[in-house]
């Protein structure tokens, strides 16, 4: 039987053991970076922020209210009442004119947002990932 | 080791898992603030981000201050104050840029866009915070109708004046001061290094500048006016500007029937064409502004026949019959999606 004829080139191809030690320390290395950098999620708990005109007037974490309890919001021109659960935030009573937010739902996720323009008042769900993700990046009308 | 043919793969495989992490996405900063009777959001990627975010913020609250008619001091509460007076008021650039440019809105529309609707607005208690709204009776409409009259309202450029020859006049620029900003904004924005910029001046308002952080067009969804947990479709825009007029916006129901805030300047009451909302899309936001609330006064049949006359804008018509009515322009950046809840969509050609 004869021998495969191998050509010089062929040889220069062939892997040794230390490219196989190389392609799993350089993998291993990139899927840890991956790791490391990816942006972060995981189930991190809800927290209500409470913002008027810009500025933080109050923050709740959500899993403190295993029972709902109603608390009003200081700084605002026209009086108004959240009203905490564990499932989420509302408002549960507001003398602002027009009364948007009052008919505004729940929200129960993280990047939702009750707003109440007469009082510059935002009502935000944080929490460890913000804003679910979206391929969109406003929504208009 | 020696190193051979494998190792520039080795080298592309890290690059190519750095790369999914998305650490390498462009400088970015982002506000939300209340102006203009809005919330609005400004997001600006690029190396001046954060400085050119801080300039925007600052020329928003200038301009809110010169242009809302509900505080005292402003440049338009002065020039409504001095109605019928015989004396021209001296205003700022900026105000008279805005009054000029509705002036024009108001000529090319025949009127169906008026910036001095004002009297009539408050009638129904759509010019105030919304604790006030009620039905006008006729006799008080009729009353309050010779009062909307863009032709009673002179600006003077060389002299910085402008006036309203009525007394009982008001000029309310709530139909383009928001398109006004974005155009403001968008050239103040030129002068810094930045790559992208989205400027969401209360939904209603946006422009598109250059890409969105990792590249391409911005995504705007187009909500459905039926039902604000929907979406018509995504419009897909760079370097452009929107804005939308829907009834849904502002409104509120007597005895039964439901009244919305877009008032027919020639009827004093709220137009009722068929149609549920107008998005219209161009450069020049403070015309797409007055546009959308212009061509949902007109109706469907008015508005194409205008946008035919024109070549500055394009427009989404949403009608209360299902159909969705694109014009040309937007065949290629609108992603309909509205079939899901029973819309269609037809393209409108010159």
């Amino acid at each position: 039987m004869a021998t495969p004829v191998r050509s010089s080139g062929a040889e220069g191809l062939r892997p040794t053991p230390g490219d196989l030690v190389l392609i799993l320390l350089v993998a291993a290395a990139a899927v840890a970076l991956l790791f490391a950098l990816r942006p972060h999620g995981g189930t991190e708990a809800l927290t209500v922020r409470v913002t008027v005109d810009g500025e933080t007037v109050a923050e709740y974490a959500l899993a403190d209210y295993t029972e709902a309890v109603q608390v009003a919001v200081d700084g605002v021109s026209w009086p108004l009442v959240l009203e905490l659960s564990a499932d989420g935030v509302r408002v549960a009573e507001s003398d602002c004119p027009g009364g948007d937010c009052l008919r505004t739902d729940a929200i129960h996720s993280a990047g939702e947002q009750i707003i109440c323009l007469p009082n510059k008042l935002i009502v935000s769900l944080e929490g460890a990932s913000n804003a679910p993700a979206s391929d969109i990046d406003a929504v208009a009308g | 080791m020696k190193l051979n043919r494998t190792t520039p793969l080795l080298i592309l495989l890290t690059v190519l898992l750095a790369g999914c992490s998305g650490a390498a996405q462009p400088e970015s900063a982002s506000r939300e603030l209340f102006a203009m009777d809005t919330l609005m959001s400004l997001q600006i990627s690029g190396p001046d981000g954060q400085e050119a975010l801080d300039a925007a913020v600052t020329e928003l609250q200038r301009l809110d201050a010169l242009l809302d008619r509900n505080e005292p001091d402003s440049d338009l509460s002065r020039l409504n104050a001095a109605a019928g007076s015989g004396t021209p008021v001296a205003l700022e650039e900026a105000t008279l840029d805005v009054l000029e440019e509705a002036l024009l809105c108001s000529a090319d529309s025949g009127g169906a866009f008026d910036c001095t609707i004002a009297p009539v607005m408050d009638a129904w208690g759509f010019g105030g915070s919304g604790d006030n709204y009620r039905v006008p009776g006729d006799e008080e409409l009729a009353a309050l109708l010779p009062l909307v009259d863009s032709s009673a309202l002179l600006v003077d450029r060389d002299a910085g004046t402008a006036q309203l020859t009525q007394a009982h006049m008001e000029v309310d620029l709530g139909g383009i001061a928001k398109g006004y900003a974005a155009d403001s904004l968008t050239a103040l924005l030129a002068e810094y290094e930045v790559s992208g910029a989205l400027l969401d001046l209360g939904s209603s308002t946006m422009a598109a500048l250059g890409e969105r952080p990792g590249g391409g067009a911005w995504r705007i969804a187009l909500r459905d006016p039926a039902d604000a947990e929907q979406r018509l479709g995504v419009l897909s825009l760079q370097d452009q500007s929107l804005s939308t007029s829907g009834s849904y916006e502002r409104y509120f129901t007597q005895d039964g029937v439901t009244y919305h805030h877009i008032l027919d300047p020639e009827t004093g009451y709220p137009a009722e064409t068929g149609i549920l909302s107008v998005t219209v899309v161009g450069e020049n936001a403070a015309l797409a502004d007055a546009w959308s609330t212009a061509l949902f006064v007109l109706g469907e049949d008015k508005a194409l026949e205008l946008w035919k006359s024109r070549d500055d804008f394009d427009y989404i018509l949403c009608c209360f019959d299902g159909r969705v009515l694109v014009t040309e322009g937007l065949e290629d950046c609108f992603a309909f999606e509205g079939d899901a809840y029973g819309y269609t969509c037809e393209i409108l050609r010159r």
